[in-house]
């Protein structure tokens, strides 16, 4: 398991590409932590001008709640597409290289190609997790009275909320670039189908029913962004009247958990009965 | 002698397209067999089902005696069509995925870059790379770790004379080494320079096999003529290694048994009163002929 592994990284390791979509990411995840309090808080001010009782300001960045709040902001889908888009790139250049052909002839099995894809993409949303948790902590640690220490790590099971939203978004990323094969049009669909298509169905499924039933929040895309919800700024959330989690839901951990495995069986399948 | 690889009632369709049709083929230790057919004859169709990479609508293939796995694919070394590796990476890591897949070591690997004379190029990016030197390289990742089996898909396709000469030279050494290996190729005269055995393909289906010194014989002609045309194909016919003639064109064709000389023919027709007003030597192109095997075989 280990050799295979290996073998992944020394595909990517040394592949400019790779480092570059990598940068983009963490600088666009950096820019959205780091600006998340500015931006509500201008909200909150524009909001403010046209009230009576003003409402606080929002704290962000302090222990616990900066758990949810920041694993919330790495994950929205404009942050998220950059990792997607290079496991997209790092797939279809197998194909366009017919680099995945050569491994099956040099003594690779169809299914550890496989496996050495899947273990590749726990590694990154591995990866990516422990970054995010580190800056969360520097964060917080920087911006909380050193008196509430004592609960500082209570909402981090939101951290693994985090990883399941990564690596379940990676593995719809994955389906697309393995069945279209072609790097520029599994982006663009991929990026198309994130960005627009599932943003519109997702309105114009909830408009008609939104007391009735919740389908809208069974969509894939939406399903992974729900694992982790709305900033739960105190005070201000509790007084704007938002229901706030306060923690996982196990059922919206598995309902993207079932689509990604769903996804994944369709490429084990297509890998084992395709020609290459 | 131990078979290598056995293929039993092998086809595949693609639409309306039979690429492969009811496909015997055996192939012994130590052979170098030419898989011979114009394009589209299902030759790189036939070796992609035996690695794996193409399913078989029916029939199977074993590599050494053994249903096919991975394990019998690392006893293989293959270059198919073209050269497959990572663009941004050296040969040198490149060749280190290709030992890590196969399980073996990477000691090897200055070995097989020099005997492609690549080694000064070894941390050059591949995409650098002239095609000669892209397919040499997969010649090198091929021969890594010495497999007992070294599979060539048109490996001088698209390759200058030089390229052409060097990938010829590199096959007929791995040969000299002991190493079985298939060739595919629709050129006749590469497979007859190359090869002992041949299957020759034509639409999916195998039109013959067998030794390629049998199977491709070639027969030359010796052309004449004389004032008295009559006389010298009487005379012509007494001589001991006469086969067989023809006439057009007012020559005479005559084949002979074994080599013969022009001059000793020439010196056969005066001994026998006989002056020759033409004489020549005439080859039938080894693309005419194998032209010919094919028509024949319609």
């Amino acid at each position: 398991m280990i050799r295979l592994l290996k073998i992944e990284f020394k595909k990517i390791l040394t592949y400019k590409t790779f480092w570059i979509i990598f940068g983009l990411y963490f600088l666009f995840l950096a820019l959205g932590i780091l600006l998340a309090e500015v931006m509500i808080n201008s909200m909150v001010s524009n909001i403010n001008s046209h009230l009576p009782i003003p409402l606080p300001r929002a704290v962000l960045y302090t222990f616990p709640n900066i758990w949810q709040n920041m694993t919330f902001f790495a994950s929205i889908r404009y942050v998220m597409i950059f990792p997607a888009i290079l496991v997209i790139i790092l797939i279809t250049q197998e194909f366009a290289n017919k680099t995945i052909r050569q491994n099956i002839i040099n003594g690779m099995s169809r299914k550890e190609f496989l496996v050495s894809k899947f273990q590749f993409l726990v590694v990154l949303s591995l990866t990516v997790t422990v970054i995010v948790t580190m800056v969360i902590f520097i964060l917080g640690i920087t911006h909380t009275d050193l008196g509430s220490f004592s609960d500082a790590f209570r909402h981090m099971d939101f951290v693994f909320g985090f990883f399941i939203q990564m690596l379940t978004f990676l593995c719809f990323a994955f389906f697309f670039g393995f069945m279209l094969r072609n790097t520029g049009l599994s982006i663009a669909l991929f990026t198309l189908y994130t960005l627009i298509i599932e943003p519109i169905l997702y309105f114009l499924l909830k408009a008609p029913f939104m007391f009735e039933n919740k389908i809208y929040t069974y969509l894939p895309v939406n399903s992974v962004i729900r694992i982790v919800e709305y900033p739960s700024i105190p005070k201000l959330t509790g007084m704007l009247g938002f229901q706030i989690q306060d923690s996982l839901s196990p059922l919206s951990l598995l309902i993207p958990v079932i689509y990604a495995g769903i996804l994944l069986g369709i490429v084990t399948y297509v890998m084992n009965h395709k020609d290459l | 002698m131990e078979t290598v690889l056995s293929i039993n009632g092998l086809s595949k369709r693609y639409g309306k397209i039979q690429a492969v049709k009811q496909l015997e083929i055996e192939i012994k230790r130590g052979e170098v067999f030419g898989l011979l057919g114009p394009n589209g004859s299902g030759k790189s169709t036939t070796l992609g089902m035996t690695l794996n990479l193409i399913t078989p609508d029916s029939g199977t293939f074993e590599w050494f005696g053994q249903p096919p796995s991975k394990e019998s694919r690392k006893r293989i070394g293959s270059v198919i069509e073209t050269p497959n590796f990572f663009p941004y990476l050296s040969p040198e890591k490149n060749l280190e995925i290709v030992a890590d897949i196969k399980g073996y070591g990477h000691d090897d690997i200055t070995r097989v870059l020099e005997m492609v004379t690549l080694s000064d190029r070894r941390k050059s990016k591949f995409s650098t790379f002239s095609f000669g030197m892209r397919q040499r390289l997969a010649i090198a990742s091929a021969m890594l770790g010495n497999p007992e089996v070294m599979i060539l898909d048109e490996p001088t396709n698209g390759l200058d004379p030089q390229g052409i000469a060097q990938i010829r030279e590199i096959i007929l050494k791995v040969a000299s080494e002991g190493i079985t290996i298939i060739l595919a190729s629709h050129l006749l005269d590469e497979v007859q320079k190359i090869c002992s055995h041949v299957a020759v393909l034509n639409k999916g289906k195998k039109l013959f096999s067998g030794e390629v010194s049998k199977v491709l014989a070639i027969s030359d002609c010796i052309e004449l003529a004389a004032a008295d045309q009559q006389l010298l194909g009487e005379t012509i016919s007494r001589h001991p290694q006469f086969k067989s003639m023809t006439h057009s064109n007012g020559y005479l064709q005559v084949y002979f048994h074994g080599d013969v000389a022009p001059g000793e023919i020439n010196e056969f027709a005066h001994n026998n009163g006989i002056v020759l007003s033409h004489l020549a030597e005439r080859k039938r192109s080894l693309e005419q002929h194998f032209l010919n095997l094919l028509q024949e075989n319609q």
